[in-house]
């Protein structure tokens, strides 16, 4: 995401892109989850060198 | 019948015929009927299969054809376990009228080995939705209390098995499943290393975090469980092919020897556990001292790190696997369940992708810190139970598991109960060991669990 603040409105465009139009009952109810979902993603983002490839995701041999 | 057993108990007397497999199966069937209306382990009771399986198993004991330690013996599986012809819903109503063709792997060879199947058990909808209160079935209590949670998701095969229902049965741990709820219900539940136990008919949570382990009263249960469960499977693209080592060839070596890390940031800062569980803790770690083990304090990196690495993960594959039908059928998920799942709507590819480069770093960290240990030792929850009333909906993402460390490096890891906290509910520790190191994993569990009390007590409604 990329940023570490969201409301209402924001969190409803997001997940439409993401294919779910929710009511605003709905969305209301996840906002605390996104915030703090939101921290987690932020936290994730230490800045690593470009060459750090999560090599544990691909095998060629595959089954 | 009148005491409950463990599995290895069950086993010996079955072995020498002074057990019946079919009163052994009748006497908990019957406990079932008595006690699970209290608590609420099972989703459906397989009563007719349950007495078929135990008169096959009989005709083979008098035969002297028994097919091993599980031959008899009456398990049940976590309801996210496919059942060929047996209803299979994730506790959700969304499966309410699933019936698979298969078997999932775990299942068909549990059946091969001989066990009695009881039924299907209650689960955090789809493994990851609970406590949830909106859903078709009710959710289990914990024996040791029924106002208090048995916390999940394999929150049903934790009660039956503490509740003496059954003497074992499966669960699945994408981030503590196996563990924690075997640490609140103060039963013994095994995390295998990944690859080890396969997923095959195992409705997922997260690809590279689920495992699929045995939950039972004590280590050696666990031990004879996994013997069963554990072996290469090529349909599942992770299944290891490998040798399955003898689970139980250490289980009498004690503790001499082996080399402990103690990481005691994650339960004394990271996520604070109760005094009852430090004392299990402490007291442990005397123990395993005063039988010749080596014990040191480990620093890693926060419980915090591990947990936002495995939970991005985890969101962005649940969500991944259930969008279409949150799309189609909100109505139909748990409240619980489809709030948690639908933020994962939120994670963007580049969330994801970083995740996985942190999920390497402390893959490598954590291999590092165990290059010259055996096993690392944590809490396997923070403290007791909390009340069912006090749970929440948010409080996976508000404070660090002490669980998901296991997960997102695929490392086994066992939950043992040392004690009883001031609400007189169960605590427990964790036993963390590496790749494919089971029978460590189960020599010191077992060493612990011999040389203590706690497997001597129950809850007062099982006694």
């Amino acid at each position: 995401m990329g940023t570490s603040s969201i409301d209402e409105a924001k969190l409803a465009r997001i997940l439409a892109r993401s294919g779910l139009n929710l009511t605003p009952e709905q969305v209301h109810d996840l906002l605390p989850g996104a915030t703090l979902l939101l921290g987690m993603i932020t936290r994730a983002q230490t800045s690593m060198p470009r060459e750090a490839e999560p090599a544990v995701t691909f095998n060629v041999e595959q089954r | 019948m009148t005491e409950l057993l463990t599995i290895a108990e069950a086993s010996r007397r079955i072995a020498a015929k002074q057990l019946s497999p079919v009163e052994l199966t009748s006497w908990h069937l019957a406990r079932i009927r008595a006690l699970d209306p209290r608590i609420h382990a099972f989703l459906l009771v397989t009563e007719e299969r349950a007495l078929a399986d135990a008169r096959a198993a009989e005709a083979r004991q008098m035969s002297g054809g028994l097919k091993g330690p599980l031959d008899g013996v009456p398990i049940a599986h976590k309801d996210i376990f496919n059942t060929a012809g047996i209803r299979t819903t994730a506790h959700s109503r969304l499966l309410e009228h699933n019936v698979p063709t298969e078997d999932a792997a775990a299942v068909r060879r549990l059946a091969d080995a001989g066990t009695v199947l009881m039924g299907k058990l209650a689960t955090h909808e789809f493994a990851i939705g609970g406590h949830s209160f909106d859903l078709a079935w009710p959710q289990p209590g914990n024996p040791w209390n029924p106002e208090h949670t048995t916390a999940g998701s394999s929150s049903g095969t934790a009660a039956a098995v503490a509740a003496g229902l059954i003497l074992g049965g499966t669960g699945s741990d994408t981030a503590g499943s196996i563990r924690g709820p075997s640490a609140l219900c103060g039963i013994t539940g095994l995390k295998p290393t990944y690859g080890l136990v396969s997923r095959v008919g195992l409705l997922p949570a997260s690809f590279t975090l689920d495992h699929a382990g045995p939950m039972a009263w004590t280590a050696e249960d666990c031990a004879i469980l996994l013997q069963a469960m554990a072996g290469y499977e090529p349909d599942d693209a992770a299944s290891v092919n490998r040798p399955v080592p003898d689970f139980r060839g250490d289980l009498n070596k004690g503790a001499a020897g082996l080399r402990i890390g103690v990481v005691r940031h994650f339960h004394e800062t990271d996520n604070p556990a109760s005094a009852a569980t430090l004392k299990g803790i402490n007291e442990a770690v005397a123990l395993f001292e005063s039988q010749g083990a080596t014990v040191r304090e480990v620093r890693l990196s926060s419980l915090a790190e591990y947990n936002t690495c495995a939970f991005l993960i985890i969101l962005a594959d649940m969500y991944a696997v259930h969008e279409p039908w949150l799309r189609s059928s909100w109505e139909l998920y748990g409240r619980i369940f489809r709030n948690r799942v639908a933020i994962g709507g939120l994670i963007l590819g580049a969330d994801y992708v970083q995740a996985l480069r942190r999920r390497r770093e402390l893959c490598l960290e954590l291999q590092s810190a165990m290059t010259d240990l055996d096993l690392l030792m944590t809490a396997a929850q923070a403290g007791e139970a909390p009340r069912i009333v006090d749970t929440s909906t948010w409080g996976f993402l508000e404070l660090p598991a002490l669980t998901t460390p296991a997960n997102l490096t695929g490392y086994p890891a066992i939950s043992v109960c040392t004690g009883f906290g001031a609400g007189s509910l169960p605590v427990a520790m964790q036993l963390i060991g590496k790749p494919f190191q089971e029978p460590t994993v189960f020599r010191a569990a077992h060493a612990y669990e011999t040389a203590t009390e706690w497997r001597q007590r129950r809850p007062e409604l099982a006694a």
